[in-house]
C-alpha cells in the first residue's frame, strides 16, 4: 500500500479524533465552570455532590468511564438505549474534562486575592460586575498555563475511543499493523505532533496576549 | 454638624469579641485617626463602616439618616448594601488595585459601570484624569499597577476612592505597606486632602502624622475606645494610663 493511500486513510480516521476534541473542548469548558462554582457553593449537598462527582471522574479509569457509557444504558434500559459509539465517547470525554477543568477553574477563582473583590464592593459594584470585571480576566491569566496541559492531553486521549470501537487514528494504525505494516503506527504520531503543536503555539498566543498585566 | 454618627457598634469573631459599644462622630470636613496596638479593632471598625463587616450591634448614620441598624435586617440587604457603601470610600493598605486595568481604568471602571449612558464616560475619564493629576500622577495615567511604584499604586487607590466622591474618605493603615521612602509621598497626598477639609478616618501607626493632620484622635485597645479627643491633647497629653502606655512604646522606637 502506498504512503499516499496510508496517509489518506489515517487522515480520514483522525477526523474522528478532532470532532472529539472539539465537541469535547466546546462542552466539558462551560460545564466544568459550572462544576467548579457546584463544589465552591455554601450549599452544602451541592458541594458534596459535585466533589463526589470530580472524585469518581478523576479517580477511575478513563477507560472504564468510556466503557460505561458505552454498555451500561444498553444492559440497565435494553439494548434500544444504546448511545451510538461517537456520542457514547463524546459524552465521556465531556463529563472527564469537565471534572478536571472544573479544578483548575476552581483554584483560578480561589487563587484571585480576596482584596480584589473586596475593592470591588466597596465601589459598589454588583457581584456580577465583579466577576466579569475584575475577577475574570485574572482568572483566565492564572488558568491557561493549566488549562494548556489539559487541552494536549485531551488530543491524545481521544484516541483511548478505539477501545469502544470508534476507528479513530490509532485504531486505524494498528489494522495496518495487523496486515505486518509498522510503520503506520508510527506515522500516526506526526498527526499527533502536528496537531498539538498548532495547539501549543496557540496556547502561547494567549498567555503572550494576557502578558500586559501581572 | 456631624456628618457621621456611629452608636454602639458590637462586633463579635466567634468567641472574641473584636468591638465593644463603639460610638462616635465626625463633622463634616474634619479628619479623624484611629491609633492602637495590632488587634485592637481599628481594621474591624473600618470594615463595618465600609459593609465588609457586618456588626452585630449598633447604628450607623450618615447626615442624621441611619444607614445602618443592627437590629433591622432592612437595613443590610444587598441591594440597599450596595448603594449606601457609596457614602464611604476605603483605601486599603494592600492597595488592590486591578492589575489587569491601567491607572487611569482603576479610577474610573466603577463609575462607568454605574452609568450606563456612554455619553456621558469622556466627562467620568476626565474627572479621573483630574483626579490623578491631583496625586501628582498626571503623567501615569496610561501605566498598569506592576509598572508602578507602592507609593504610586496607594496614591492611584485613593484617587480611586475619591472618584466615586465618598461623604468620608476611610484609610486603612495606607502607608503600612510601603518602604520608609514612599510612606512620605502618600502621607502628603493625605494631608493635601486634609487641608481641603475633606471628611476621613485614618487608621494609622504615624503618630506625628495623627497629631497634624487629624482634629481628633481615637484611641483603642481591645475592642474599646480607650480615650477620645483632640489630635494633638491625646497624642501629647493623653488622659488614660494605658493610653500614655502605647505612646511611650512608640517614643522608644
Amino acid at each position: 500500500m502506498s504512503f499516499q493511500t496510508v496517509t489518506k486513510m489515517l487522515l480520514s480516521s483522525f477526523t474522528l479524533n478532532c470532532q472529539l476534541f472539539f465537541i469535547t473542548l466546546i462542552l466539558s469548558l462551560p460545564l466544568g465552570l459550572l462544576v467548579a462554582f457546584g463544589s465552591m457553593s455554601r450549599v452544602k449537598p451541592v458541594s458534596l455532590l459535585t466533589r463526589f462527582y470530580v472524585y469518581i471522574m478523576r479517580s477511575t479509569p478513563l477507560m472504564l468511564q468510556l466503557a460505561i457509557v458505552y454498555y451500561l444504558p444498553g444492559i440497565v434500559f435494553g439494548p434500544q438505549y444504546n448511545l451510538p459509539k461517537m456520542a457514547a465517547a463524546a459524552l465521556a470525554f465531556v463529563l472527564n474534562y469537565a471534572a478536571y477543568f472544573s479544578e483548575i477553574f476552581r483554584g483560578g477563582i480561589q487563587g484571585v486575592p480576596v482584596g480584589q473583590r473586596e475593592a470591588g464592593e466597596v465601589l459598589g459594584m454588583t457581584k456580577g460586575q465583579i466577576f466579569f470585571h475584575v475577577t475574570l480576566l485574572q482568572v483566565v491569566k492564572r488558568i491557561v498555563p493549566p488549562i494548556g496541559n489539559e487541552v494536549i492531553t485531551l488530543v491524545k486521549d481521544t484516541s483511548l475511543a478505539n477501545f469502544i470501537m470508534v476507528k479513530e487514528i490509532i485504531a486505524m494504525a494498528k489494522d495496518f499493523g495487523n496486515r505486518a505494516m509498522i510503520w503506520p503506527l508510527f506515522y500516526a504520531g506526526v498527526f499527533f505532533l502536528v496537531f498539538n503543536g498548532v495547539v501549543t503555539f496557540l496556547l502561547g498566543r494567549m498567555e503572550k496576549k494576557l502578558d500586559y498585566f501581572r | 454638624m456631624a456628618i457621621l454618627d456611629v452608636k454602639g457598634i458590637g462586633k463579635r469573631f466567634g468567641a472574641t469579641q473584636v468591638l465593644k459599644n463603639i460610638s462616635f462622630s465626625l463633622n463634616e470636613g474634619q479628619a479623624l485617626a484611629i491609633i492602637g496596638s495590632s488587634g485592637s479593632g481599628k481594621t474591624t471598625l473600618l470594615r463595618c463602616l465600609n459593609f465588609l463587616e457586618t456588626p452585630d450591634a449598633g447604628t450607623i448614620s450618615v447626615r442624621d439618616q441611619i444607614i445602618f441598624d443592627a437590629a433591622d435586617p432592612a437595613t443590610q440587604r444587598e441591594s440597599e448594601v450596595r448603594q449606601k457603601r457609596l457614602h464611604f470610600g476605603l483605601v486599603f493598605q494592600g492597595f488592590n488595585l486591578f492589575p489587569q486595568y491601567t491607572a487611569l481604568e482603576n479610577v474610573t471602571l466603577a463609575g462607568r459601570l454605574r452609568e450606563k449612558d456612554r455619553g456621558k464616560w469622556p466627562a467620568i475619564e476626565q474627572q479621573g484624569l483630574e483626579l490623578l493629576a491631583r496625586m501628582g500622577l498626571a503623567d501615569r495615567a496610561k501605566h498598569y499597577p506592576y509598572q508602578l511604584s507602592g507609593g504610586q499604586q496607594q496614591r492611584v487607590a485613593i484617587a480611586r476612592a475619591l472618584a466615586l466622591q465618598p461623604d468620608v474618605l476611610c484609610f486603612d493603615e495606607p502607608t503600612s505597606a510601603l518602604d520608609p521612602e514612599l510612606t512620605g509621598e502618600v502621607l502628603k497626598v493625605i494631608r493635601s486632602l486634609a487641608e481641603q477639609r475633606t471628611t476621613m478616618i485614618i487608621v494609622t501607626h504615624e503618630m506625628a502624622f495623627a497629631r497634624d493632620v487629624a482634629d481628633q484622635i481615637i484611641f483603642m485597645d481591645g475592642g474599646l475606645i480607650m480615650e477620645q479627643g483632640d489630635a494633638r491633647q491625646v497624642i501629647e497629653h493623653p488622659r488614660e494610663e494605658r493610653t500614655k502606655q502605647f505612646l511611650a512604646r512608640y517614643q522608644e522606637n
